[in-house]
């Protein structure tokens, strides 16, 4: 049922829904939104039209890694400088985006699109591991390298793959935890403060 | 309800956690002293916050709320016991999951139940210093017993007959073992062997330490693990979602050096 006043033109009632049904957009924000849109000039308008229906439209899932990608497969599979027998596991698309940033990984990846969460009911096969496994066989791979979150659904997904990965002949790392930049040891918790200090390194 | 103060203190374990926009959460708490509770964490996903590894799921802390219009908000949190031993085992967190959804499931927000949390923290306790998988079993039958569906495994639950020292049929909808008279009368069950029928009434009489001690074959541990199953299945009318989770952790590869513990514990029979 459209929200808003009644009387309200129905393509306006259905660009407010529409925007209601957005993360983070109560109905006071969807009208809003909506009522920009119709003040807008008319090509600001359409381009994101264009722009909207194109995301859905020219992005896919790369068949490889499963990254959101315009090609298939996506441009880390693709570039042969990449070295094949690293592959980094990552829950999201965003975080290949901040391991990219860093600029330290020059290995290929893999999206699991989520992260085991059993009390939600998030099991091993609403995640993409089958697919990971595959990629496993032909022993090509030499290191799995497990960049999940260090919460404890990351955590447990992380332990869980390493597990369904260990009769094959694959290095499983983890990427170390430990303090951040900025934090205050203050307030770090125990878990995180005892890992950097398992971690603590020579100066 | 009596009025709970705009600022308060109380301890409690970390049932879940649900992302709400851009960086908040909202956790489900079992506490001490309020019971469960959902409250939300302003910031707490971002990298410098403050609160993040004290809120974490299956953590033991101590905490400050603010009462909020419809949430009350976390203003203070320091973790007493981060259960690492758990969390950094699969099989141990999958079971603590499991344990964590059967509080949350059981429980009526901000009912207020000290002996169940005293209970669920020696569950976790247990299980942190190495205890096996089974003390499931004895956090399930307690936890039974505390939220009213106490079963009865020393008569017949029907006719409170003498039951024969025999493979006996336990059913939830009579609420406990059945003699062999009535068994008619029950509806669905599992016949259970004599050797589960010891341990489950051991259970209700032992400590946790004692329950840990004692070494259950995995065909025995396999048969009160379904036993006990069917009763939470039929009491909360479904599966808990953690189950199947369970079942999946347990059916993976083992790991390197892997070993039983307990000691090997004779259960006497009762007269």
């Amino acid at each position: 049922m459209p929200e808003g006043v009644a009387g309200t033109p129905e393509p306006i009632a259905r660009l407010i829904e529409a925007f209601h049904k957005l993360p983070g957009i109560g109905p006071k924000s969807a009208q809003r939104l909506a009522y920009h849109v119709l003040r807008a000039p008319e090509q600001e308008v359409a381009n994101l039209a264009v722009a909207l229906t194109d995301v859905k439209q020219r992005i896919t899932l790369c068949s490889t890694c499963l990254n959101i990608t315009e090609t298939n497969p996506c441009s880390y599979c693709q570039d042969g400088r990449r070295d094949r027998a690293i592959i980094c596991v990552v829950e999201q698309p965003l975080d290949i985006l901040a391991l990219e940033r860093s600029g330290g990984f020059r290995g290929v990846y893999h999206v699991l699109h989520g992260v085991l969460n059993p009390m939600d009911g998030v099991g091993p096969e609403n995640l993409h591991i089958r697919e990971l496994l595959t990629r496993l066989e032909d022993g090509e791979v030499k290191e799995v390298i497990m960049a999940t979150n260090p919460s404890l659904e990351g955590e447990a997904t992380a332990m869980y793959i390493q597990r369904l990965v260990s009769p094959l002949a694959v290095r499983v790392t983890r990427l170390a935890r430990g303090l951040p930049s900025g934090a205050d040891l203050e307030y770090t918790d125990d878990v995180t403060l005892s890992r950097a200090l398992e971690g603590r390194q020579e100066l | 309800m009596p009025e709970r103060p705009r600022v308060y203190k109380t301890e409690g374990v970390i049932l879940r956690r649900r992302n709400i926009g851009e960086a908040d959460s909202i956790f489900t708490v079992f506490s001490a002293n309020e019971g469960k509770f959902d409250a939300i964490a302003r910031g707490v996903r971002k990298a410098r916050s403050r609160m993040r590894g004290h809120l974490e799921p299956l953590t033991r802390s101590r905490m400050l709320l603010a009462q909020g219009r419809t949430l009350d908000v976390f203003t203070q949190v320091e973790t007493i016991n981060p259960y690492r031993a758990i969390r950094d085992d699969l099989d141990r967190s999958a079971v603590a999951l499991y344990c964590a959804e059967l509080i949350d499931r059981f429980t009526a927000v901000h009912d207020q139940d000290r002996p169940l949390y005293a209970h669920f923290l020696d569950v976790l306790d247990a299980l942190e210093t190495g205890a096996p998988a089974s003390v499931t079993r004895y956090f399930e039958i307690h936890l039974l017993d505390r939220v009213g569906y106490e079963l009865q495994l020393d008569a017949c639950a029907v006719c409170a007959g003498r039951l024969a020292p025999e493979d006996t049929l336990l059913s939830a909808s009579v609420g406990g073992f059945t003699c062999t008279g009535c068994r008619p009368g029950a509806t669905g069950g599992r016949i259970v062997s004599l050797r589960a029928m010891k341990v489950l009434r051991h259970i209700r009489t032992a400590t946790i330490e004692e329950f840990a001690r004692l070494r259950v074959d995995d065909s025995l541990a396999r048969e009160l693990e379904a036993a006990l199953g069917d009763i939470v299945r039929y009491v909360l009318e479904q599966e808990p979602r953690t189950r199947k989770f369970m079942d999946q952790v347990a059916s993976l590869p083992p790991r390197a050096n892997q070993q039983e513990t307990g000691d090997v514990v004779e259960l006497t029979p009762r007269p």
